[in-house]
């Protein structure tokens, strides 16, 4: 989105071009939130189901109990030591077990004090685990052989995803949500963007008998024929093998007054996602008025630990 | 102000034999604790070793952490110069369901 420049508008990029840790960024009027790993969490934190009022979390719904705790890595690994983020050691890191269908989710929890644009900002990378073994199988994966060039434990990573969580006007609900699918649950690289046509199920309609998901389950939208492509397959900077770590802006902007997706940016790609649907929910959600959260996920399609690495984020809006 | 952070590496898990707990990166941190809690009065034999790691992928026990055992309904101990990675390790004996908690300062 672009502005006529002002001399104001003009003052205040120059402003953020001379602090190196914004100018990367491409921030909206108001800055809410700017993470910095360096400096611990900023409040991205495990996703978790509700429990009782015993604080049973046995209560919990199973395929919403184990969504990791974030790390603060140093982007360590075995052949090289210690890789680093952008800048600094330390970017946030979200790992899934080493089971296919495992999800890992940090969530970043705010609420609105106007509606209009919002924007999210990241430099992202997203790795496999490394295999070390002895075993001549592990030199193919998915269709990648090792040829020098590809390496398989590309093919070992799932998906990540960027969404929010939105309620307001009286408890109406969505989400707005995009992952890229790298590979198909049968681990054949796809490589595009995908949305959900569905909205998530709740733990509400659990308790209501309407939805019941195992371990395992896509929590956000748990049939795979619910998620539609939005982006023609875009090939990332995987980089070969699984330790070596290359950043990947990303900039996606949404309309909360309107309700919609506005548009997606990665590195030199501009995708229009105005078209793309946000599903609202039917009925209406209490305790929940100006909700603003965002979460990223990290799903294995795999028994290999999928991660994925923030060295930083920045979430604005012109409100 | 010193950085903190607490990670609740297992919720009430079921173990009825030897498990590890995930990775989990602690190389900014000096200093951390484990709390061990017994959930809901099963009777498995607990005991539990430090383990560090290099890279996250091969492991070894803490070399001045003695094998702990969970006696009671919860049991704690502190860990110091332990590289990059932390996990507990656990050798079970009938069933115990566990909330395993790792708290960090740097």
């Amino acid at each position: 989105m672009s502005t006529s420049p002002t001399p104001a508008t003009d003052l205040r990029r120059a402003l953020l071009d001379a602090d190196p840790k914004l100018s990367r960024f491409n921030p909206l009027p108001r800055i809410l939130a700017h993470d910095d790993f360096q400096t611990g969490t900023h409040g991205w934190t495990e996703l978790i189901g509700n429990f009782d009022g015993n604080g049973n979390l046995r209560t919990v719904d199973d395929h919403m109990r184990d969504f990791r705790p974030p790390q603060l890595s140093s982007c360590t690994f075995f052949d090289t030591g210690t890789h680093g983020a952008l800048s600094g050691t330390y970017a946030l890191k979200l790992a899934t077990r080493p089971i296919a269908g495992h999800t890992a989710v940090g969530i970043r929890r705010l609420t609105m004090a106007g509606k209009g644009l919002v924007q999210l900002e990241t430099y992202f990378t997203y790795k496999s685990e490394a295999t070390l073994g002895k075993d001549p199988a592990n030199n193919s994966f998915g269709g990648v052989e090792w040829d020098g060039n590809l390496h398989p434990s590309e093919a070992q990573f799932g998906a990540l995803t960027v969404a929010t969580d939105i309620c307001g006007d009286g408890g109406t609900r969505y989400h707005t949500v995009a992952r890229y699918r790298n590979t198909t649950l049968d681990n054949a690289l796809d490589r595009r963007w995908v949305y959900p046509a569905v909205p998530e199920p709740t733990p509400r309609e659990h308790v209501q008998g309407k939805a019941s998901l195992a371990y395992l389950a896509d929590f956000t939208a748990p049939d795979p024929d619910d998620w539609k492509p939005f982006s023609d397959p875009m090939e990332l900077c995987y980089n070969e093998v699984p330790t070596k770590v290359n950043w990947h802006y990303l900039r996606w902007l949404i309309d909360t007054d309107a309700r919609k997706n506005v548009e997606l940016q990665i590195n030199d790609r501009i995708i229009d996602m105005r078209d793309v649907p946000v599903p609202v929910y039917e009925e209406k959600y209490e305790s929940l008025e100006t909700l603003l959260n965002f979460y990223f996920s990290v799903r294995t399609h795999s028994n290999v630990r999928n991660f994925l690495f923030l060295d930083s984020v920045l979430i604005s809006v012109d409100w | 102000m010193r950085h903190t952070q607490t990670a609740v590496l297992e919720r009430g898990e079921d173990f009825s034999s030897d498990f590890a707990t995930e990775p989990y990166e602690v190389a900014w941190a000096g200093e951390a604790r484990f709390f061990v809690q017994r959930l809901e009065d099963t009777t498995g034999e607990v005991e539990l070793r430090t383990q560090i790691s290099p890279d996250g992928i091969t492991w070894v026990d803490a070399e001045n952490t003695p094998t702990v055992r969970l006696d009671g309904t919860m049991v704690t101990w502190s860990v110091r110069e332990f590289g990059g990675w932390l996990r507990v390790s656990g050798t079970v004996s009938g069933l115990a369901r566990l909330r395993i908690y790792l708290v960090c300062k740097g």
